[in-house]
């Protein structure tokens, strides 16, 4: 069993998952909006997954960055689930997924404005004091900035400073926004706020033009992001959770577990005394 | 703060979101040059792949155009409610249940065939609901019968549980009752045709846990058939469903 890289729950592998012949994660993720309120053959599924690995949850619809109010009936089905499966992590992505009372089933981007650090900082507070536990928000993609009056990790440090909120460190985004933004992301990474980051992601990504990546997790993770990963894993001071994302062109196990044994190897390299702190 | 410099971030997300809706252009402030066509092809490309693999043989009738027109009215018009991206398609379904849309004049089917297609859906992903406990052995005609809680009774005016929706005419316009059920160990979902009477009768035990031999009496009077032939014919429709499991056994 890995000690510190674990890999998204997905039907296609969820024998493997079972059988535990090849992959051996130290965690799984799911979204919870995939997982929660159903029955029949999933359900029996997961429910025997997860007796068998730590579950950590990774959802889609809070939309913590959008003017409309928090959805109270998802909450509390998720305070339920969370309980149901005695998950210690909850993240939610730090942009918008609906609008004027609207799901749009996707990530956008939250202008950098002190009002939208108000608006989410009491939104996450709210999150937070109702599940009784800390959320941890995660450094998205974007490939257009939208009205920012601030930098991007001014933005991010304000939220997680006046919420109390953790980061999830996605480091292929930061490298893909880095090359989109052309900004340099060692440098960012180094300016925000390291203490306070308790899970990581690690994905591929794909370029489609000169200038721009767009976040597939379709593609196998590249060099250069690895070694942005290593050298982050270098500037945390405690260990945290390593997850490995693949979304689609799902490729042959071999290639997952190549990925997978790969950041626990950077992880072990540079944490080999350590235990997770998660 | 004043209310103007409030508003910037969140009117410059509505304007963003609604032009991930529609298409429609609008000018953002301070973005980075032709980057926010790719959200809108982000955005659309979720729904329509979410839709047509939901209804794929809703898909296969409508020709291209009208799907892409479908859809695109579809997300830009309707204020999609539900957090579960797997539970969107029935929005769809009630979007063209209560609008006023050319293509169901066109396409009569549509209305059932959206309904059919999710209702495999639905039943499949459906949360397990508890059946009461019930004995293996009994008389089927006899006994009070203890059915399969996981299921739903459609009622459709076509014919698209088994004829291909492109072949399906106003001539095809009846009633249909299909008895969709979750096959309990594989969750398999399991459709049956079901006459008239059959379709009376599975209601029937379900709402008055009368025995069949009971309501047979009154289905006699009802349908104008004598009981024995009833009863009859019972015999063999009931095996189907216990061996099927959508009678799971007895009181």
């Amino acid at each position: 069993m890995n000690q510190f890289a674990g890999i998204g729950f997905r039907k296609d592998f969820a024998n493997e998952f079972l059988e535990k012949k090849l992959l051996h994660p130290s965690f799984i993720e799911v979204a919870p909006e995939n997982w929660m309120g159903i029955g029949g053959y999933w359900k029996k599924i997961f429910k025997q997954v997860a007796e068998q690995y730590p579950v950590t949850l990774h959802g889609l619809s809070l939309s913590i960055g959008s003017d409309d109010e928090l959805d109270w009936n998802f909450l509390h089905q998720l305070k339920s689930f969370i309980k149901e499966y005695n998950v210690q992590v909850y993240s939610e992505h730090l942009s918008f997924s609906k609008c004027d009372n609207a799901h749009l089933y996707d990530l956008l981007p939250v202008p950098f404005r002190k009002e939208a650090v108000k608006q989410i900082v009491r939104k996450t507070k709210q999150v937070q004091d109702f599940l009784e536990m800390p959320l941890v928000l995660e450094v998205v993609s974007y490939y257009t900035p939208i009205a920012a009056e601030m930098e991007e990790h001014e933005f991010i440090n304000a939220i997680v400073d006046e919420s109390g909120c953790q980061l999830l460190l996605d480091v292929n985004n930061v490298y893909v926004n880095g090359f989109n933004h052309k900004y340099n992301a060692y440098e960012f990474i180094n300016k925000l706020r390291l203490d306070k980051v308790a899970y990581i992601h690690m994905a591929g990504h794909e370029q489609v033009s000169e200038d721009l990546i767009i976040d597939t997790h379709g593609q196998p993770i590249i060099d250069p992001v690895y070694d942005l990963f290593d050298y982050t894993v270098q500037q945390l001071p405690h260990t945290v959770p390593v997850l490995l994302e693949r979304d689609f062109n799902i490729p042959e196990m071999e290639e997952m577990l190549f990925e997978l044994n790969k950041l626990e190897n950077i992880c072990q390299k540079h944490w080999k005394h350590e235990t997770i702190n998660a | 703060m004043k209310q103007s410099t409030l508003d910037i971030a969140f009117d410059q997300e509505k304007k963003f979101a609604g032009y991930c809706r529609t298409g429609n252009f609008v000018r953002l402030k301070k973005t980075t040059p032709n980057r926010l066509p790719h959200y809108r092809k982000l955005v659309f490309n979720v729904i329509d792949d979410t839709l047509q693999t939901a209804y794929p043989l809703t898909f296969g009738l409508l020709t291209k155009p009208e799907w892409k027109e479908l859809v695109n009215d579809f997300f830009g018009t309707h204020n999609c409610q539900s957090y579960q991206v797997w539970k969107m398609p029935y929005e769809l379904y009630q979007y063209v249940l209560n609008n006023r849309l050319s293509i169901k004049q066109k396409y009569p089917q549509l209305l059932n065939l959206l309904l059919f297609e999710w209702m495999e859906i639905e039943v499949f992903m459906m949360e397990d609901i508890e059946t009461p406990s019930f004995k293996t052995s009994g008389q089927l005609i006899t006994d009070d019968l203890i059915l399969n809680p996981e299921h739903f009774l459609l009622a459709t005016e076509y014919p698209v549980h088994y004829k291909k929706a492109k072949e399906i005419s106003a001539a095809d316009k009846s009633i249909y009752y299909i008895l969709i059920f979750r096959e309990p160990q594989t969750g398999k979902v399991i459709f049956i045709e079901l006459s008239v009477l059959f379709a009376w009768l599975t209601g029937q035990i379900k709402t008055t846990q009368k025995s069949v031999y009971q309501l047979s009496k009154e289905a006699s009077k009802v349908f104008n058939i004598p009981q024995q032939q009833i009863l009859e014919n019972s015999q063999s429709f009931l095996n189907e469903l216990y061996q099927q499991q959508f009678i799971l056994g007895f009181k």
